[in-house]
């Protein structure tokens, strides 16, 4: 029952079996109440003729036959007065046989003049005489035949157009899921800007198509990113993973290796390390995982340890980090994100900046964004290549000679992301100026 | 120490068992949970460094089972991934400690014995409110801090550094480990904050002519003399 075919066929099936069972009832239901009422009526006008007539006085009852015959109401009504023996005595019909006593169908092979179908009464007129009464069923000749026939019409009609509605449902579904399936094996084939077609005039198959080609859509943004991770990945792995195996080569080379050449390669090992560190981190991230673990916190409290921590820093690199003492600033977050986020930011502006540079941290709430900034006044990044600082391993030019994995942004931007906000790059004229809006409830 | 290792990559248990053996452990290696279970029946163990992730029954589960039948030894757990949370699972099936792949035997031995220290103060009955280190004095409670009754101007890190350091006096912290105290940050910042930090504290610990109290090994990390 489970194919569409199936369903349809048993629908129909069913169909016709309720139609043809409610054809017979009605059929049958009507030819009763007739027939009652026509028993009815031959019984009243039997009593009629018999009222107060001497048992055997078949004079009295023909003369009383041929006065009905006459009369307009009981003109149609068929006697016949027989004797003991079943001999015809009189009447105004010819029966060809004899019926039993009570209530008999008579049908066209009875042989009477004129009559299709009807009903006869036989009873006991005394003095051995039977008289039979007899009245048509039919308002028509031929109304049984012609009643079959309105019935096959009536019901076959409205069979055939449920026929007709159910295929076509048939077929417009199957031909909007034929639509779907073929888009799908588009996709498995590889061709991931396949999309399902849209029907123009709306309705649910259109809300239906929408939806899946926004799924369609969001799925090949998600694989043209994968795409995109993978192959820098592999750029950006290759360039230290070279540079590693040059500096061993060299080392096999030697007959002596000495400790310090050693430290040179493990910080390597480290670097990359922390580079899958870093992969690994934004993929935690970006999958939502950490959202479980949101809870109160003072973002003031860890602006201003990010600050402590790396001001020593700034002051042996020369340079000045200043920032809070803030007021206390509760949000709902994850304390370890976001003080990581916070030392990416001043990490990247220390070491982007030459000595001499004073960096500011800054933390303010315009409505219910939480705003929290890192400026400097260093020489700042052109406009046109701020987009690729905010990229996965986009690091610029002038800093590949620079520490640092490329990493650093784009984890700062998953994490704005994962509290609902955005990182945006400005001009703080002079310097760059780095801002990240947070959606966070208080 | 007496240390059972539970790890089914059989290079990296080697390396670790001869790496801890030069450190003067005792060690046995385990490839699974269930030979891991046998094991701490059979044995007494001074501590677990088991693998997050094991073929069959997987580090959780291993050291829920051991919890389960009253195994209290600290157990360190390993992990290639580092997912907080994982992290988390494997702290609440009853680990002491979480590290992320690859960690040198250093950073292994001077968590475990932190671990064990940590166990004796419990028995102790709690961390007593000042602590003594040498000529240094630290009060936790009034966030105050003496050297040979000079009292020292810290700021907040430089008071949390120096107090973690004078909790364990006498054995090494790994950097790890203070960033994780002291900073209580889940990951390691690119700049060395650490070294940073402890040269600022170096500086306002040493009067001219006073010896250095704290103590740095190459490659492992800091130590406050006892």
């Amino acid at each position: 029952m489970s194919s569409l075919r199936a369903l349809t066929l048993f629908f129909l099936a069913a169909f016709a079996a309720a139609a043809v069972l409610a054809g017979y009832l009605t059929y049958a239901a009507s030819r009763a109440a007739v027939v009652s009422a026509v028993d009815r009526r031959i019984g009243e006008v039997g009593d009629a003729m018999l009222s107060a007539v001497a048992p055997g006085d078949s004079r009295t009852i023909l003369r009383r036959i041929d006065a009905f015959s006459r009369r307009r109401d009981t003109g149609d009504i068929g006697f016949e007065l027989e004797d003991a023996r079943g001999r015809r005595v009189g009447g105004n019909v010819v029966l060809e046989r004899t019926l039993p006593l009570g209530f008999t169908t008579l049908r066209r092979r009875d042989g009477i003049v004129g009559l299709s179908a009807g009903r006869a009464q036989s009873r006991d007129a005394g003095g051995g005489l039977r008289l039979i009464t007899i009245a048509e069923t039919e308002p028509i000749d031929g109304y049984r035949a012609t009643r079959v026939r309105l019935y096959l019409i009536g019901f076959g009609t409205l069979l055939a157009v449920v026929l007709a509605g159910t295929a076509s449902f048939g077929w417009i579904v199957r031909r909007r899921i034929g639509e779907v399936r073929a888009t799908a094996a588009a996709i498995i084939d590889g061709d991931l800007t396949r999309r399902v077609p849209v029907p123009a005039r709306g309705g649910a198959f259109a809300d239906q198509a929408v939806a899946f080609n926004r799924a369609l859509d969001r799925i090949a943004a998600l694989v043209e990113q994968l795409r995109g991770v993978s192959s820098d990945v592999a750029h950006d792995l290759r360039t230290p993973l070279a540079r590693l195996r040059a500096r061993l080569a060299r080392l096999a080379e030697r007959p002596t290796v000495s400790g310090e050449e050693l430290e040179a390669v493990l910080a390597a090992c480290d670097e990359l390390l922390a580079l899958f560190a870093a992969i690994l981190r934004i993929a935690e991230v970006s999958a939502g995982e950490r959202r479980a673990g949101f809870r109160p916190i003072d973002l003031a409290g860890l602006a201003e340890q990010a600050c402590e921590t790396l001001a020593a820093a700034a002051t042996e690199r020369g340079q000045r980090l200043s920032g809070g003492p803030f007021t206390p600033f509760m949000v709902r977050g994850d304390p370890q994100l976001l003080s990581q986020a916070l030392l990416n930011l001043i990490e990247n502006a220390l070491y982007h900046t030459p000595a001499g540079t004073s960096v500011t941290v800054t933390l303010e709430r315009e409505g219910a964004t939480t705003v929290l900034g890192v400026r400097d006044d260093g020489p700042g990044i052109p406009a046109a290549a701020r987009a690729l600082a905010l990229r996965r391993f986009g690091q610029l030019e002038t800093s590949r000679h620079r520490p640092g994995h490329g990493l650093g942004l784009p984890l700062v931007e998953a994490v704005a992301r994962l509290h609902g906000g955005t990182l945006t790059l400005a001009d703080a004229a002079p310097g760059l100026a780095v801002v990240m809006a947070l959606r966070m409830e208080a | 120490m007496k240390l059972l290792i539970v790890e089914d990559d059989r290079d990296y248990a080697d390396s670790l068992r001869e790496d801890l053996a030069a450190l003067d452990h005792e060690v046995t290696v385990a490839e699974n949970g269930r030979d891991a279970l046998l094991a701490l029946e059979r044995d007494r163990y001074d501590a677990v460094i088991l693998d997050r992730m094991l073929p069959q029954m997987d580090g959780a589960a291993v050291v829920r089972h051991a919890r389960e039948r009253g195994q209290t030894l600290p157990v360190l757990m390993l992990s290639a991934l580092g997912r907080s949370v994982e992290k988390v699972d494997g702290l609440e099936a009853g680990a002491d400690d979480y590290v992320v792949k690859p960690t040198p035997a250093s950073e292994i031995e001077a968590r475990l014995r932190a671990l064990l220290r940590a166990r004796g103060w419990q028995q102790q009955g709690g961390d007593g409110d000042t602590l003594r280190a040498g000529d240094i004095v630290v009060s936790p409670g009034q966030h105050r801090a003496w050297r040979n009754g000079r009292a020292l101007d810290l700021a907040k890190l430089e008071f949390g550094l120096l107090a973690e350091l004078a909790r364990h006096a006498g054995s090494y912290l790994t950097r790890a480990m203070l960033i994780e105290r002291v900073w209580s940050y889940d990951f390691e910042p690119s700049t060395n904050i650490v070294d940073v930090q402890v040269r600022s504290l170096r500086r306002k610990l040493c009067a001219p002519g006073e010896v250095d109290p704290i103590v740095t090994k190459r490659s492992v990390g800091y130590m406050l003399r006892a």
